[in-house]
């Protein structure tokens, strides 16, 4: 594509992004909400992306459908006080809200799905009605312009001024880090140029291309991001991004997650692990329950059990040979 | 067995319940009953708890010999008395050896062994129905058990008398009396078999001299069962003393023991009636494991080698013992045997039986195995994410799609990087995929069409002779069609000889 043109559409872009920024002070309140049936926190609202972007890859929609949807959700939460019961619901209506603008028809999964495999508690109408609210407080109609889009640009004004080395650009990467950010609330505070731009910095420093990091610089200079606030958001994207690929694993509550098995292997899983019935026999000793008369015999019979052939363990062939492999 | 009607001839499925229905009922060719010259009668001795201490003894022994007088139960209308009269003696002895101390005088042992000789040792009668299965049919049981089970109860309670001495004993419960002891497990009714299995383990017990004989037996009562008959009804029972034993090893186990459980409990997972002895042979398998956890990766890899591939139940019943034998692996061990154990577990959860997907995928309910796979979550999720990745989107059962998410999210959670890396290398291999498929169909339509013109190109010919004949004539009559011919032919060769060749393809096929 045209360098020229792509340029002058992120300048556009860039012009449009403040009317899909979540309202601060809403961000502010679900951050330092405390842990309460009668609010969001922020950890209620991070588990719930994570939710989102398990839901997303399983039905195999794309980051921009999961882009969509936060920011759907974060703008929404912003503005309105919910409550956590709630939060499934909004969540997954963003998400159906999202997938039905980006993806095709035939890729959509049906609501019902989308409930049953989200082990959610609310019915298709109930959902339904949410996205109508929804969409009717965020005035949404189909498009947004969010650090994905941005990104998606960074990425093909990258490969214009293509050397051989600008292959190493992945933008599925550049996705997938973007989806780690945007499960932690604090992002989303971000300026989606501005958080875009940190994403792609840090990822051609990792590359180490010094051609590169001029044309991000570039891109810089013409959206007149602020030093300052470009290098704090890098930082943090550093810091997220070094938990998120840290070898140490978080546990999965698989507790929370229902296990619906059918009858039968329902009842195959009860039926084993009975207690014998059988008392232990000790391998160079009596019965333990008839120690009485064990001392006896020990003397009498001893010499016997070691002496006869075929009462030894260790003698002769133990298994005919030709059975034998 | 009776005519089977024309009409069943032709299906070739008889049902069961119709055979069974046809086939007369044959008696049982009585187990015990032997041919006396002359009826029997038995006249009631006096109590033993009447007589005076010093006659006790010998009417004790008189009982015993007359007990000894066996009786048809098939005929249910002779000998009523006299059976009665055996019946009341019998319990009367059970009662005897079981309240009394000073019973066991070293003369009573060869009349007490006798007399059990007399009674329970037998050939069993053949089955009366050859297709015998276990799970579904009911068993023949012994018609003489109301004597029989009395004798049983005298049995044991001899064993577990105070008195009871080995070193007499043994002189009389040898490795006859065991032999033909281990053979009546074979029998098909289940109340015997349970009283074989206790008096088995009491003898196993008390008589060191015998453990060794009684295992290599039960060696070859396996070992037959597995490699030549694939019938014997007490291989459950059997397998619920080993148990005990196996309970019992001392460390370090014997090179003895280790072969038993590789050369017979395992090949043992191959029978076809698994199912009614599945539980005993899992618990087993898993003591082994418990005494020496080196066991682990021979024990796996056997059971992987023997892993069923077309009975679905049997899976089931494997996976059943995986699950058993992880929930006691050590964590050194399973790094052993991940990969193989994972690559079945993959292939069972994209099985198309929903049981066995849902079995292989409830393992990620277990917390020990999650953390298990979470120590080593960098090999194991290659291995398992394919199969997850397809059956989400393929499998018929909803319940399977449901259990999958479940997964996929437990093993998204253990380590999202390599879980993207993973996704995104799926994809691309999808969509190679994809294309390679799509060049195959277009590269089969191209053909399609070549065909369609070649057709049409030989219909176009005056003659409607097939050129190629003409082209292949080398000896041409000089016939005027055949030379016009000729020539079109010869045209055609020479602007393109592989239309001719395609032509004469198709004109072939269409033969």
């Amino acid at each position: 594509m045209d360098a020229v043109r792509l340029m002058k559409e992120l300048k556009v872009n860039c012009e449009q992004e403040a009317d899909f920024l979540p309202k601060e002070t809403g961000l502010n309140l679900i951050v330092s909400a405390q842990q309460s049936s009668s609010q969001i926190s922020a950890r209620c609202r991070d588990t719930k992306v994570e939710d989102l972007w398990s839901l997303t890859s399983f039905f195999g929609y794309s980051a921009r459908t999961f882009v969509l949807a936060v920011s759907l959700l974060d703008r929404f939460l912003a503005m309105m006080r919910v409550q956590p019961k709630h939060l499934s619901c909004i969540s997954l209506s963003c998400l159906h809200m999202a997938a039905r603008v980006t993806e095709e028809e035939c890729d959509l999964t049906p609501v019902d799905e989308l409930i049953r495999i989200g082990q959610c508690r609310f019915t298709v109408s109930d959902l339904c009605r949410m996205e109508k609210i929804i969409g009717e407080k965020l005035s949404f109609k189909s498009k947004a312009v969010t650090a994905l889009t941005f990104l998606q640009l960074y990425h093909q004004i990258t490969l214009t001024h293509a050397t051989c080395r600008m292959e190493t650009l992945s933008l599925e990467k550049l996705e997938a880090q973007l989806k780690a950010c945007l499960c932690r609330i604090s992002f989303s505070k971000a300026k989606p140029s501005v958080l875009a731009l940190a994403l792609l910095r840090q990822e051609m420093e990792t590359i180490g291309s010094e051609d590169m990091l001029e044309i991000a610089f570039h891109i810089q200079r013409h959206l007149k991001v602020p030093d300052a606030e470009l290098q704090r958001w890098s930082e943090r994207v550093a810091r997220r991004l070094s938990d998120y690929a840290s070898p140490k694993c978080s546990k999965p509550n698989h507790r929370k997650l229902q296990w619906i098995v059918s009858r039968r292997t329902a009842q195959s899983l009860h039926s084993h692990r009975s207690v014998p019935e059988l008392s232990t026999i000790p391998e160079d000793g009596w019965d333990q329950s008839e120690s009485e008369d064990s001392s006896e015999d020990l003397l009498s019979s001893g010499d016997e059990a070691l002496s006869s052939s075929l009462g030894s363990d260790a003698e002769g062939a133990f298994f005919p040979l030709h059975l034998g492999r | 067995m009776s005519a089977i009607s024309a009409s069943e001839k032709v299906d070739g499925f008889t049902r069961k319940s119709v055979r069974k229905a046809q086939k007369q009922r044959r008696s049982q060719g009585s187990s015990q009953f032997r041919t006396q010259s002359a009826p029997v009668e038995l006249s009631p001795l006096p109590q033993l708890k009447d007589a005076p201490s010093t006659e006790q003894q010998e009417l004790f022994t008189q009982k015993l010999q007359q007990c000894c007088t066996l009786f048809d139960f098939l005929d249910s209308v002779t000998d009523l008395k006299s059976k009665e009269v055996k019946r009341a003696t019998l319990t009367e002895l059970v009662d005897y050896v079981s309240t009394n101390r000073g019973v066991l005088v070293e003369n009573a042992y060869p009349e007490i062994t006798n007399m059990i000789s007399t009674n329970i040792f037998r050939a069993l009668p053949p089955s009366d129905n050859p297709d015998f299965d276990p799970e579904e049919d009911e068993p023949t049981l012994e018609a003489a058990w109301p004597h029989i089970q009395l004798v049983y109860e005298f049995l044991l309670r001899f064993l577990e008398n105070p008195d009871f001495q080995p070193s007499i004993a043994k002189r009389y419960i040898d490795q006859r009396f065991v032999l033909q002891l281990l053979e009546l497990f074979d029998s098909e009714d289940p109340r015997e078999r349970d009283f074989l299995k206790t008096i088995l383990h009491r003898i196993y017990g008390k008589f060191l001299g015998l453990r060794a004989f009684i295992r290599k037996q039960i060696n070859n009562i396996f070992l037959k069962f597995i490699y030549e008959t694939e019938h014997f009804n007490g291989v459950a029972e059997l397998l619920e003393i080993l148990g005990s034993i196996i309970n019992g090893f001392a460390l370090p186990l014997k090179a003895e023991h280790k072969q038993f459980l590789m050369k017979v409990l395992i090949p043992l997972h191959t029978a076809k009636g698994l199912a009614l002895f599945h539980a005993q042979l899992a618990y087993c398998v898993v003591q082994f494991l418990e005494k020496d956890p080196t066991l682990t990766e021979p024990v796996i890899r056997g059971l992987l080698k023997f892993w069923p591939k077309t009975c679905s139940q049997k899976e089931v019943m494997f996976l059943g013992e995986i699950e058993e034998i992880l929930d006691v692996i050590e964590p050194t061990q399973f790094k052993k045997i991940q990969e193989p154990l994972f690559k079945q577990i993959a292939r069972c959860v994209a099985n198309p039986h929903f049981q066995v997907a849902e079995r292989a995928l409830y393992f990620w309910n277990n917390e020990y195995i999650l953390s298990l796979i979470e120590e080593n979550i960098d090999k194991i999720l290659p291995i398992m994410f394919g199969s997850l990745y397809k059956i989400s989107k393929e499998h018929w059962n909803q319940t399977i799609v449901a259990l999958v998410y479940n997964v996929l999210k437990a093993l998204m959670e253990m380590n999202c990087p390599l879980f993207d890396e993973l996704t995104s290398s799926y994809k691309a291999e999808r969509q190679k995929e994809k294309m390679k498929e799509q060049e195959r169909n277009e590269l089969w339509k191209k053909l399609d069409e070549l065909k369609v013109s070649r057709a049409s190109m030989v219909q176009n010919n005056s003659h409607g002779v097939p050129a190629v004949l003409n082209n292949n004539n080398s000896n041409n009559n000089n016939n005027e069609n055949q030379e016009n011919s000729n020539d079109a032919g010869a045209i055609m060769a020479d602007k393109d000889p592989d239309v001719t060749d395609a032509a004469s393809g198709s004109a072939s096929c269409a033969k």
